[in-house]
């Protein structure tokens, strides 16, 4: 199979992902509406496929990657690992405790959760190794961009969805948006610190 | 460990992603190991050595 450029890896993420938020945007809200078990089986079990997708995509990645590079996705995914199983235990046993209530829906943030926590730790690791995400990505968009469109577009899909979310849901986007938001401007102020202090070096 | 990648790539005109290119590693590996924050292992030492035509111990040597 061949190997996948970053920009191919960037354009076919982006393109799973916003199939899964316009899926969760217009189909996801009649999930709880519709009678039929089949038709609400299909609706819940859709938006798993494009994540599905984005973890192949992530897979397949690692594996392209050099030796150094899969060092450190091992590391930040041992970590992640850590991160949500640590959280998983302390969160049951509170939960079997009747400390606070909650259901299986909670089980949806188990992925984000690992994600941010892995993007977090390589970010650590690679810091060690003299890698910077504000230049990883020279090859395609830089992760501030990123952050930052992640903001545009959350905070877009909170705009649109404002009479359909409820409070809660609302709020987590505009949480996210502004969360997003602050990691762009604070990487995008570390590449211009690095570049200007590139030049100032040359 | 020193090594003196970062001299024979310079001397061959090559830029880092340019190495990285020939070793198929990324420009960021390349600068890894020539800062000496990463020890290749030893296919991709051997495959270094090759490309610069010099022996493993003429271009990594021990602290």
């Amino acid at each position: 199979m061949a190997r996948l450029t970053p920009r191919q890896y960037q354009r076919y993420t982006l393109l799973a992902m916003s199939g899964y938020v316009g899926f969760m945007l217009l189909a996801w809200p009649m999930v709880r509406t519709v009678d039929s078990t089949l038709l609400k089986v299909l609706l819940a079990l859709v938006p798993v496929v494009p994540m599905l997708y984005v973890i192949g995509l992530m897979a397949r990645r690692i594996l392209d990657a050099d030796e150094l590079e899969q060092r450190t996705h091992l590391v930040a995914l041992g970590a992640a690992t850590a991160v949500v199983g640590g959280l998983s235990l302390v969160g049951g046993f509170l939960a079997a405790a009747q400390v606070f209530k909650t259901d299986g829906a909670i089980l949806i943030w188990v992925f984000p959760v690992m994600m941010l926590s892995y993007g977090v730790t390589r970010w650590w690791v690679g810091r060690r190794y003299g890698m910077s995400l504000s230049c990883e990505d020279d090859r395609g968009m830089p992760i501030a961009w990123r952050f930052l469109l992640a903001a545009v577009a959350t905070a877009a899909i909170a705009w649109l969805g404002r009479h359909r979310f409820d409070d809660m849901g609302l709020g987590l986007l505009c949480g996210m948006s502004a969360a997003f938001l602050s990691a762009g401007v604070v990487l995008s102020w570390m590449r211009w610190r690095a570049r200007r202090g590139g030049r100032g070096a040359a | 460990m020193k090594n003196h990648v970062r001299d024979l790539r310079g001397e061959q005109g090559w830029s880092q992603a340019d190495l990285g290119e020939r070793l198929d590693v990324s420009r960021q590996t390349v600068n890894a190991i020539e800062t000496g924050k990463y020890d290749p292992s030893l296919p991709l030492a051997f495959k270094i050595a090759r490309l610069f035509g010099r022996p493993i111990e003429a271009i990594f040597e021990p602290d």
